[in-house]
């Protein structure tokens, strides 16, 4: 046992309930202002409405906060849960957790997804979700132990600052000689001193011997844990087995199982090889449909990109089986062993670097105008053990260098530093600045939508073009696909709930490639059912990847390819196996409308959820400047002639810049329109007292919240 | 001979993959397809060649991300 110094401050032992078909039927709630450290039984009409994961984390925040609460404040909770079939080791990725808090950046409801064992230990430890409120007097780790049958509250004063060494520590220490038994959720010191701190879940990888983990990135939850005096918590449990989650059928659940593990075991290799190359495969085949983003977000492409792409990666990657849980077949959480950074803390030492996948790929590197895979690795470990989101952290250098290369702000704004675009000794420098609250990272690890208030406030930068450029929606930095070209996608982002991330829609192949949606009504469709399906994989505890990553040969075929149906009637039964209750493919979607427009609600009550917050920068929707047009001439030429039969003889680049501007803006409010139409919503963006009757969440504080906007009978 | 999946194609003399795509008759828009496990993607399909005695997958992608 490695040695620590841990004072006890509360412990409370209970009986461990046993799971009844993928459920605990209690949640555990701990108080960190006071304490206290409670359980509760989970009542049925929640586990009914809400199902699990996504669900319950969005029911017990609502409950936790009021309209006026601020992310600091000691009322808001970060809430984790993973869902009912969460925790089954023999369907492929079926260990995902769902993280909601109050974000920093957004100052509304936020989830984010993570792999890691976290979330399956806390439910087999008899706690279907974990609520953490108030804010503790220095550094506290929680401990939930489902072995011992123990909760416990640590002060944890020595405890390192780095999220890799918190994660080794804290496995060796309470492993009793099963590592693979604990799993931590940590963040470090980049979550203190940003607003775009991420978690790290643990998995324990037996044959390497190490704490491996993945991240909750999204919308600053690590910096809600800082603030909190939370240093980690730690999750015990033994053996995992399909029993464990003692499914309803175990027969059904067996044979569902084994035929979507074996159909990606064969195909995978064929497809897009993720067992090896993870998402890299992805960097360039984006770049080369004109959707890798590029010197932030301006162009969709660049000669350089085979640099950053799969072969490079397969070879830099340490081989063997990287899934983040148990029996996963696409297992495609890959690293970098004994990697040696050059700069920083840890220059010159031997570390792991779990990653880079495709989005630090993009946001570190591409969009940065940095093509070089070590710089990005590099990048990608800092990340990570400061417990910065690297998403956002690409995003946020991407907006600074185009500010820095268009003299929007300049050297005395970033204290010396050279921000142009691929510098790499300038990003390294900036995101360890940002890590220590230090210089100009202070106002970098604000994010891009304080950092426009900044640049135009006190730097007398040109509001409307930073406006124009600074990737964010909602207060979200933008993740990394460029979605000029694809109108679908840009709603993808626009007319998401918490703020543009592509794990609610993907539609950039479906929309570009497929053409399966040319008109607005069919787009919107699309926009109504994509999420829904995703939704539903974080109300589960299930990972999206092997839905739609991985297709059958024969898909293409089917009367709906995009919706993967082979999969959805296989998730279906899968879900029947271990809850036993029957449901059709068509019934997931329902399921997640509950919970969907349930958050849409939350948006609003927290000040948002309205068309207004729709809206994205024109950046995401074409060409900014006279450069971009210019790069892109001829297709651009092509639609305002060909498409919108406008006459372009003698008009010079600007004017043509401003026509399809007014174009591409009057598509976009017209693809909201449409969508809003079709998921039940009013003019404004607001569910309709018809969907929420017909969805069965018309409870009275749901009614009160829309009433309040206009919205009643 | 071009092996595609399990069928088996004549080769010719300067045949792309949108070549292939053709002869298969196969009108799915696929994003990228594999040539002897290399990724091509859609805008290289017509200047593509296909060698002799490849092995070529059609990828039915239809997500990512
Ligand atoms: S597909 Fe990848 S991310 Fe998803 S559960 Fe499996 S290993 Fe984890």
């Amino acid at each position: 046992m490695t040695e620590i110094k841990l004072r006890e401050v509360k412990t409370l032992k209970y009986l461990r309930p046993t799971i009844e078909r993928g459920y605990a039927n209690q949640t555990l709630h701990v108080d960190l202002s006071t304490s206290e450290i409670s359980i509760k039984p989970l009542e049925e009409k929640v586990k009914e409405i809400f199902v699990g994961g996504r669900g319950f984390c969005l029911w017990f925040l609502w409950n936790a906060v009021k309209g006026s609460t601020k992310w600091n404040d000691p009322e808001n909770a970060i809430c984790i849960s993973s869902g009912p079939l969460g925790g089954t080791p023999i369907y492929p990725g079926s260990g995902k957790s769902i993280v909601t808090s109050i974000s920093p950046t957004t100052g509304s409801v936020m989830d984010s997804n993570v792999g890691g064992y976290f979330g399956p230990y806390l439910k087999f430890s008899g706690f279907d979700a974990l609520e953490l409120r108030g804010k503790a007097t220095g550094d506290v780790i929680i401990l939930i132990d489902g072995i011992s049958q123990k909760v416990q509250l640590f002060q944890a004063p020595e405890l390192p600052d780095m999220a890799h060494e918190i994660s080794h520590i804290l496995t060796q220490h309470f492993a009793q000689g099963k590592p693979r038994n604990v799993s931590v959720v940590s963040t470090g010191p980049g979550a203190k001193h940003t607003l775009m701190g991420c978690l790290n879940f643990s998995w324990y990888d037996t044959g390497r011997g190490r704490a491996r983990y993945k991240q909750a990135g999204r919308g600053g939850i690590g910096s809600v844990f800082s603030d909190k005096g939370i240093k980690a918590l730690v999750s015990c449990w033994d053996k995992v087995t399909v029993k464990t989650n003692n499914p309803a059928n175990e027969e059904e659940l067996k044979k569902v199982a084994k035929m979507h593990s074996r159909e990606i075991v064969e195909l995978d290799p064929r497809q897009n090889d993720m067992a090896r190359v993870g998402t890299t495969h992805l960097v360039e085949i984006m770049n080369d449909h004109d959707c890798l983003p590029v010197k932030n977000f301006r162009y969709g492409q660049d000669p350089r990109a085979p640099n950053l792409g799969q072969e490079v990666f397969r070879r830099i990657f340490d081989k063997g089986f990287d899934g983040c849980w148990i029996g996963c077949t696409v297992a495609c959480s890959h690293g970098v062993k004994d990697f040696v950074p050059v700069t920083g803390p840890y220059k010159g030492k031997r570390v792991f670097v779990d990653g880079p996948e495709y989005e630090t790929i993009a946001g570190c590197g591409s969009n940065l105008g940095i093509f070089d895979p070590y710089t990005v690795t590099e990048m990608n470990f800092y990340c990570d053990t400061y417990g910065l989101d690297t998403i956002s952290v690409g995003t946020s250098m991407a907006f600074v260098m185009e500010c820095f290369e268009t003299g929007l702000i300049n050297e005395k704004h970033t204290g010396g530093l050279d921000l142009s675009f691929g510098n790499r000794a300038g990003a390294l420098e900036l995101l360890h600045q940002m890590a220590a609250g230090r210089g100009f990272g202070r106002v970098v690890g604000r994010g891009v939508r304080q950092m426009k208030k900044i640049f135009a406030e006190e730097y007398g930068a040109d509001p409307d073009a930073i406006q124009d450029i600074g990737m964010e929606a909602k207060g979200l930095e933008f993740s990394e696909y460029m979605t000029k070209e694809s109108l679908a996608q840009q709603g993808g982002y626009g007319l998401t709930l918490k703020g543009p991330q592509h794990d609610e829609a993907w539609l950039i192949f479906l929309d570009m490639v497929h053409n399966y949606m040319p008109t607005f009504e069919q787009k919107a469709e699309a926009l109504y059912w994509f999420p829904m399906f995703r939704t539903w994989f974080g109300l589960c505890g299930l990972c999206k990847l092997p839905w739609n990553d991985i297709v059958p040969e024969d898909n293409k075929d089917t009367k709906e390819p995009a919706k993967v149906i082979k999969h959805v009637k296989w998730y279906a039964e899968f879900f029947g196996a271990v809850t036993g209750r029957s449901v059709e493919p068509g019934d997931l979607i329902t399921m997640s409308e509950a919970v969907y427009d349930f958050q849409r609600i939350f948006n609003l009550k927290m000040g948002f959820g309205t068309s207004e917050h729709d809206n994205i920068p024109y950046r995401a929707m074409g060409p900014v400047t006279v450069d971009e047009y210019e790069s892109r001439r001829e297709r651009y030429d092509k639609q305002l002639v060909e498409v919108y039969g406008v006459e372009i003889n003698g008009k010079s680049t600007g004017e043509k810049l401003r026509l399809l501007r007014k174009i591409r803006e009057q598509m976009y409010e017209k693809l909201k329109e449409a969508v809003y139409k079709r998921r039940g919503w009013n003019e404004n963006g607001i569910p309709t007292l018809e969907t929420v009757k017909r969805l069965r969440i018309d409870f009275p504080e749901v009614l009160e919240v829309l009433k309040a906007h206009g919205v009643e009978k | 001979m071009i092996k595609v999946g399990k069928k088996i194609i004549p080769w010719r003399e300067g045949m792309s993959v949108a070549d292939l795509l053709n002869d298969l008759k196969d009108p799915y828009a696929y994003p990228v397809v594999k040539v002897n496990g290399k990724l091509v993607s859609r805008i290289d399909f017509e200047k593509t060649l296909i060698p002799d005695n490849s092995e070529v997958y059609l990828i039915p992608m239809v997500a990512g991300g």
